[in-house]
């Protein structure tokens, strides 16, 4: 699960799950959401037209900045393409790269992210499961 | 961690000592009334300027302006100077919107003497051609000529010589002529000239806009006179920045800088402090990179004015748009070498605004006189001012002054109180006609979610850092 922090300025991003996958994952859908997605909207079926897909690749020296990097490649699409990114396809995580397909569709995404900052950042393993957290410049 | 307080020095300075925060260097310093001050202890910002006090090199003190408010590492409203051989340079004292900053216009004509059907005319075709949002579309219309090469390395010069666009005189009342020297275009990586290429003549989102507005109120009629205002006059205030080759920018140095920080001995209580020495390789390279940021960021509004005055000529006609003149443009987020104490130190400035006071050899002759101009936009709904800088600045704040009202409410709460459609309205009856693109993107900016301008700059007029010149009174605003 994911929420919002308040933040007087900018955006905080916290997520809660199970595994360290699936803070990558949930990650997608809350980015997602700030670029205009409905939370509760569904994932984009294979069949369904204008659904574009990407393979990504990133890599970063520890867990916390891979978060960063991981959503700087969204943030960067996004803005190059207009790609809003609604699910993941795969995803695997070998110690601090991830390599994924994501699915999406095209379109005019709202005043959106900036950056992802290092500001609080943190991807770590707590009692059950992980915790991620991420401050967008918005 | 506990709230941290801060002691009163006078009434507009209040410190927070060293040994508060673990590693502080120097005490921390913000600049408020009682009641600014208060508003503080609602969220991070004291914390955070305390752990700005924490950067190798600093100089002085970490110092906060009233607009302070919580960012992400530095707070927006910080001011850092750091020099020596242990002086660093950090991308987050800068920010991701590199030379965000402000642009004012004035227009040969009145409030009055405009009328209601060509104020929406005005306003129908600025927002027609000042492109709004998020990616670069329509950016590169009308700038193909123009190699991004040559308008990183020289700024809006580059847009002058291949187009036309500005003026000898424009380029003069530009803080640092609009080119900061260094500026190296092989330090900005391809990615960041992605993001750039196509977005130069494009406004942003977020707390950017285009405001028509007319003066309210004079307060220096010396120094007006020398900026070409007068009371009843139209203006346009154009609030940009360096888009997303700047954020690339920072992005890239950020990370740079944080996989070195062991090489250099360097311990932060923030990962977005990251920093590196100014004479390092990558302090270097990141000063480079941002001087060229900063360059495209005073091309992109150049061009923006450019566009503005397009409109002024489709509606007002040509005579009015040649006559529209730029008053002057400021950054608010940059750092830059500077001369105070008899030393070179790096001036970091993330939501403050230079200040020089009048004499000041970096002020254009035709200013020299008042002292700099400085703008400090408010809200839509309120006024915006024009300063003017004073001696206090360079005695107590490394030149720099306040860059606008500053956030008092997150995007979340201001949307709980009102909606944007609620928020046109209100708007529109007290005579603030509104273009924007998202309905969202406008509640999040409502005048409600910042701190009343008129007490900040109130505030750094009785520190001494700046004084006010005049006032102007939004009657229009684009938002991006």
């Amino acid at each position: 699960v994911y929420r919002w922090v308040d933040h007087t300025a900018e955006v905080e991003l916290e997520i809660e799950a199970g595994s360290s996958e699936a803070v990558l994952r949930e990650s997608v859908q809350a980015l997602g959401e700030l670029l205009g997605a409905r939370r509760e909207a569904p994932p984009p079926a294979a069949e369904r037209p204008g659904v574009v897909r990407h393979r990504l690749e990133v890599s970063a020296p520890d867990l916390p900045a891979l978060l960063a990097a991981w959503l700087e490649e969204l943030v960067f699409l996004a803005e190059r393409d207009g790609f809003v990114a609604r699910s993941v396809d795969e995803l695997a995580l070998d110690g601090c790269t991830v390599t994924a397909r994501v699915a999406g569709v095209l379109g005019d995404p709202p005043p959106l992210v900036k950056a992802v900052t290092y500001h609080r950042l943190a991807f770590e393993p707590r009692e059950r499961g992980y915790l991620g957290r991420v401050v967008l410049d918005v | 961690m506990a709230a941290i307080a801060a002691q009163r020095i006078d009434d507009e300075l209040w410190e927070i000592p060293r040994g508060t925060v673990e590693g502080m260097r120097v005490p921390a310093r913000v600049f408020a009334d009682r009641e600014l001050l208060a508003a503080l202890e609602r969220d991070h910002s004291l914390e955070q300027l305390a752990n700005v006090a924490t950067l190798p090199g600093i100089v002085g003190c970490a110092l906060a302006m009233p607009d302070i408010h919580q960012g992400y590492g530095f707070p927006v409203g910080g001011v850092a100077a750091t020099g020596g051989e242990k002086g660093v340079v950090s991308p987050g004292g800068v920010g991701y919107d590199i030379n965000c900053g402000v642009r004012l216009l004035a227009l040969p004509l009145e409030f009055g003497e405009l009328g209601a059907e060509r104020r929406e005319r005005l306003m129908d075709e600025m927002a027609r051609r000042v492109p709004v949002g998020s990616g670069g579309r329509g950016g590169s219309d009308g700038l193909r000529g123009v190699k991004l090469e040559r308008v990183l390395a020289h700024g809006p010069r580059a847009l002058l010589d291949a187009l036309g666009i500005g003026s000898e005189q424009e380029l003069e009342r530009t803080e640092s002529g609009g080119c900061l020297s260094g500026a190296d275009p092989s330090a900005v990586s391809p990615r960041a000239r992605e993001r750039g290429s196509g977005q130069l003549g494009t406004l942003g989102s977020g707390n950017h806009f285009l405001e028509l507005q007319r003066v309210e109120g004079i307060y220096e009629p010396a120094a007006a006179r020398a900026f070409g205002l007068r009371e009843h006059q139209l203006t346009v205030l154009i609030h940009s920045g360096s888009r997303g080759l700047g954020h690339q920018v920072c992005t890239d140095f950020v990370k740079r800088m944080d996989a070195v920080l062991g090489r250099y001995g360097i311990r932060l209580p923030d990962r977005q402090l990251s920093c590196a020495p100014i004479a390092s390789p990558e302090g270097r390279a990141y000063l480079a990179a941002m001087a060229a940021a900063a360059n495209f960021a005073w091309a992109n509004r150049a061009a923006l004015a450019a566009r503005v005055r397009e409109a002024v000529g489709v509606v007002l006609g040509a005579e009015a748009a040649r006559q529209t003149v730029q008053v002057y443009d400021v950054t608010h987020n940059v750092a830059k070498l500077e001369r105070h104490g008899g030393r070179e130190v790096c001036v970091h400035r993330k939501g403050a605004t230079r200040a020089f006071p009048p004499g000041h050899p970096e002020i254009p002759a035709e200013f020299r006189e008042v002292g700099q101009p400085v703008f400090i936009p408010g809200s839509m709904g309120t006024a915006s001012f024009v300063l003017a800088g004073r001696p206090g600045s360079m005695e107590r704040s490394f030149g720099t002054t306040c860059h606008g009202a500053g956030r008092r409410l997150s995007r979340t709460a201001v949307r709980k109180q009102l909606d944007g459609e609620e928020l046109r309205r209100s708007l529109a009856q007290a005579g603030v006609s509104v273009r924007a693109g998202s309905s969202r993107g406008l509640a999040e900016e409502a005048p409600e979610a910042y701190k009343d301008v008129e007490r900040v700059v109130e505030v750094v007029e009785r520190a001494g850092l700046a004084a006010r010149v005049a006032r102007l009174r939004p009657v229009g605003v684009l938002k991006g």
